[in-house]
């Protein structure tokens, strides 16, 4: 990801100079001494080269194809940390199909958590019942102390949702779906006004905020429906596929939107199917397969030492040899 | 295509493997659900049956010995059925499932997948049942050898032009209605042809029949049978009556047609192969509309969003468009049976009453999965209902209002007038109360967002039919004692009938509406992830 070479530094005025510079410790010295933001990125590129490269060397002894940098995990809340979801046996069957097997499972106070599993594993199944949007068979979901299934309208209070795959109401403009999310939150009307603005303008929708959600893309979309999901300032943050379809700098911009909230003791519950968000951004995670819950706890309680990617494909049953597919190299004219 | 031996071969392999997968296709739409099958099962037997009293009468019409007639009546019905095939294909084929532009990606010989794609499309219960009353008109018309020969060229011309117009019809649609924009247009074209075909329809209804139908019907087939719809029909007739030049003349019409279709239907699949879907030009929107207008909280605001919805969401400007025109079509029997004036007046505006609270019994269901916002968002079933009910119950109080007044200006006596509002107050509240609990209780499936209004969906079946009956008796039922208090006060004269039916009409429809939504929202409240699911499933 983070490559050693100078281009990597993308201030305008520099970029040429840099990559000419033969030795490039004393050039450096002296562009630092001129110009403080290049000298700190250039400071940051190299901190994080070292890191990677010593990551490298350690992995080295492994099969090559092993050979993947692990990333510092963020730290996890303490362990006296209160929790504030905790999901006690929860079960969903479809006739004879079980989607979610007696999951149990417990978010603390200020997380980034992380749920990861394959296509269909049951993670929008399990975040459906969490916010009261798919009724268990079994289980109990407890957020912040509160019942979400027998005390539906407090619990669903600390909550903001993203849900995945469902639609918006798409023939209001951005604007008036934040207003309308923030309405039937029971905000007062000042409040709705500023902090769509706020949200607006913090999720880069400036341009899109007076058309139609119907003409967005799906991209657009998603970052309405997370602003939506924040406008009442809920404790948890409970979001499906939430970096689906996003552009890597929106992606850049949510995230830090999210980590602020973290640092500041909310608490965000996403799922993914991408290890490397989930790595980068989570402090705990979950894997689920199958409707279990097949680990949890801690980034580095769960890898294990590996990376998230090689740690999940070992508990999906390891990969499949990629045999038996020759005609694929010979190709048809 | 017939250059290569090899190249024949897997011509046919494709147009195989194209009817193979719109079988199964067909097959699919049975594996969905049980109820879902029996209905689709219900339909194809009608349809099929329909065709199959279609195919006896042509087979008996083979002992009708008057051709001249018997052309007429059969180039008028072909004509149409043509027609037909354009109109349907042009209205419901935005969503096709053997639409060109989905076989882009496999690189077929153009020619090779035209003839597929129109052979396919033989397939399914209209073709066939064209194919087999095309065959019966063999019959009719198996007079002897020369008309056997004509008969079987046309009904063959007859069947290429209805495949070919639909499919024509269907590709141009989808051409054309790729954005989201055109395809809500549709819809309002769609209605505006039917005002504008219904005093077409009513003029043929008050026709003379018994005495001026043969010449209406003659000179229309005189003309029609020129046309490249009606010539296939035609030429058969001519040939059975005699006038071999104008069955040939006619016969040639009906072939050159078919050529035409033909090289029409090569070059739109060419183009839609090669045509991107369409990207809409967006516009802009200033501030927040109504919900700087409405009360603050969620039940003002749900107001808003759903006036927002009539506003902007074609498949409201439908029910829109209904509402004027059902009073319109009830109206016009009445006329017809002879009513007076003084009753008929007092017709349109309960009507128009009962048919602005329809609306509401379907509306959680319109909202598609978007419902989860308000399930999610812990919002009050009564607030959900009360700022649903809201839009129509200010409109239909002005409706009622305004066509109080009116009709009191046209009768010229205003006696009965406060008797009119009450059953209309009755019909309204009524209706909307009704609504408000069954639409909570039982959604049906309908056309979703940004499809085209006529996309019925195809699990709709037993449970729609049901809603609209309850919702239909329910309010006939609350509206039932203002409206003897209504008859009483007419045919007796005595105007406190009239200040009683006020006084019922609208207390008691105030009360179903009460009940409506505090039920409504109740069940709201409980069913909340069931009516989420059942908007996913739809």
């Amino acid at each position: 990801m983070v490559t050693p070479k100078p281009d990597a530094v993308t201030d305008d005025a520099l970029p040429t100079e840099l990559l000419e510079a033969p030795a490039p410790t004393p050039r450096v010295t002296t562009l630092a001494g001129t110009t403080v933001p290049s000298g700190a990125k250039q400071g940051s590129t190299t901190g994080r080269a070292t890191k990677s490269r010593s990551g490298g060397a350690s992995a080295a002894r492994r099969p090559a194809r092993n050979a993947r940098t692990l990333r510092v995990a963020r730290p996890a809340p303490g362990a006296d940390a209160p929790e504030v979801l905790s999901i006690v046996g929860l079960s969903k069957h479809y006739g004879e199909t079980v989607a979610v097997d007696s999951m149990t499972l417990s978010v603390k106070e200020g997380s980034f958590f992380g749920i990861v599993g394959p296509n269909g594993a049951g993670k929008t199944t399990t975040l459906s019942m969490v916010t009261g949007l798919l009724r268990p068979d079994t289980g109990t979901v407890t957020i912040h102390g509160l019942d979400a299934w027998t005390q539906p309208q407090a619990a669903k209070r600390q909550v903001g949702v993203l849900p995945d795959r469902l639609r918006l109401f798409d023939r209001l403009t951005g604007l008036q779906l934040l207003h309308y999310s923030g309405e039937l939150r029971r905000l007062p009307n000042e409040q709705v006004r500023a902090r769509s603005a706020d949200l607006i303008q913090a999720f880069a929708l400036e341009d899109a905020a007076h058309r139609l959600v119907a003409d967005y893309s799906v991209g657009m979309t998603k970052k309405l429906a997370l602003a939506c999901a924040m406008i009442h300032s809920p404790r948890v943050l409970v979001l499906d596929e939430p970096f689906e379809s996003v552009d890597p700098v929106s992606a850049a911009n949510l995230t830090d939107i999210l980590e602020k909230y973290v640092r500041a003791g909310g608490t965000v519950l996403l799922s993914s199917h991408s290890m490397d968000l989930i790595e980068r951004v989570c402090d705990s995670v979950a894997i689920i397969i199958g409707g279990k819950l097949m680990a949890h706890g801690t980034l580095d309680e769960v890898r294990q030492g590996q990376t998230l990617e090689d740690r999940f494909v070992e508990l999906a049953g390891g990969r499949q040899a990629a045999e038996g597919l020759e005609w694929l190299h010979s190709f048809t004219d | 295509m017939a250059s290569h031996p090899t190249d024949e071969r897997e011509g046919e392999g494709t147009v195989g493997t194209i009817l193979r997968l719109k079988l199964h296709l067909m097959a699919n739409i049975f594996r969905r659900n049980v109820w879902q099958a029996v209905g689709l099962g219900l339909g194809l037997l009608y349809g099929l049956g329909v065709a199959a009293a279609a195919c006896i009468v042509l087979v008996f019409l083979r002992t009708v010995d008057a051709p001249a007639q018997l052309r007429d009546v059969l180039t008028v019905v072909g004509a149409i059925v043509v027609v037909g095939f354009a109109v349907v294909s042009l209205l419901f084929g935005v969503d096709d499932t053997l639409d060109p532009r989905k076989f882009a990606l496999f690189g077929i010989p153009n020619r090779r997948l035209s003839i597929s794609l129109a052979v396919a499309a033989l397939l399914g219960a209209p073709g066939v049942a064209l194919v087999f009353v095309m065959s019966s008109t063999v019959v009719t018309w198996s007079r002897g050898p020369g008309e056997i020969v004509i008969a079987i060229i046309c009904a063959l011309c007859a069947i290429a032009t209805c495949v070919l117009v639909s499919r024509l019809a269907a590709g141009i649609a989808g051409l054309l209605l790729a954005t989201r924009r055109a395809r809500e247009l549709t819809g309002v074209l769609a209605v505006l042809l039917f005002v504008v075909l219904s005093p077409g329809a009513a003029f043929f209804a008050t026709l003379d029949w018994r005495h001026a139908t043969w010449e209406v019907l003659s000179d229309l087939a005189a003309i029609v049978g020129w046309t490249p719809v009606g010539a296939a029909f035609a030429a058969p007739g001519d040939a059975a009556s005699g006038n071999w030049g104008l069955a040939t003349a006619r016969c040639l019409i009906a072939l050159a047609t078919v050529a035409l279709l033909w090289f029409g239907w090569e070059r739109l699949v060419a183009r839609m192969l090669v045509t991107p879907q369409r990207e809409a030009a967006s516009r802009n929107y200033r501030g927040v509309g109504w919900f700087d207008r409405t009360t603050n909280g969620p039940t003002g605001a749900i107001a808003a969003r759903s006036l927002s919805y009539w506003l902007r969401d074609a498949r409201y400007w439908m029910s829109l468009v209904m509402i004027p025109v059902v009073p319109v079509l009830v109206v016009i029997p009445l006329l017809l049976a002879g009513l007076g004036a003084q009753w008929l007046a007092l017709v349109p505006v309960p009507f128009l009453a009962v048919f602005m609270g329809w609306s509401m019994h379907n509306d959680t269901a319109y909202d598609s999965t978007a419902i989860w916002l308000h399930i999610a968002s812990g919002v009050r079933g009564v607030a959900d209902r009360v700022g649903r009910v809201i839009p129509m119950l200010v409109a239909g109080v002005i409706v009622i209002g305004i066509g109080a007044s009116v009709t009191g200006l046209v009768l010229n006596d205003w006696r009965a007038i406060p008797g009119l509002i009450g059953v209309s107050a009755a019909a309204l509240f009524g209706s909307l109360g009704i609504g408000c609990y069954l639409s909570a209780q039982f959604p049906y499936p309908v056309s979703k967002p940004g499809d085209s209004p006529f996309q019925q969906p195809q699990s709709t079946g037993a449970l729609m039919a049901l809603v609209q009956v309850g919702v239909m008796l329910g309010t006939g039922i609350v509206a039932l004692p203002a409206g003897v208090f209504l008859l009483l006060g007419v045919t007796t004269g005595v105007t406190s009938w009239h200040l009683i039916g006020l006084a019922a009409g609208t207390v008691g429809g105030l009360a179903v509406l009460a009940a409506g939504i505090w039920l409504g929202g109740r069940v709201f409240e409980r069913r909340g992830p069931e009516i989420l699911q059942a908007a996913i499933r739809a």
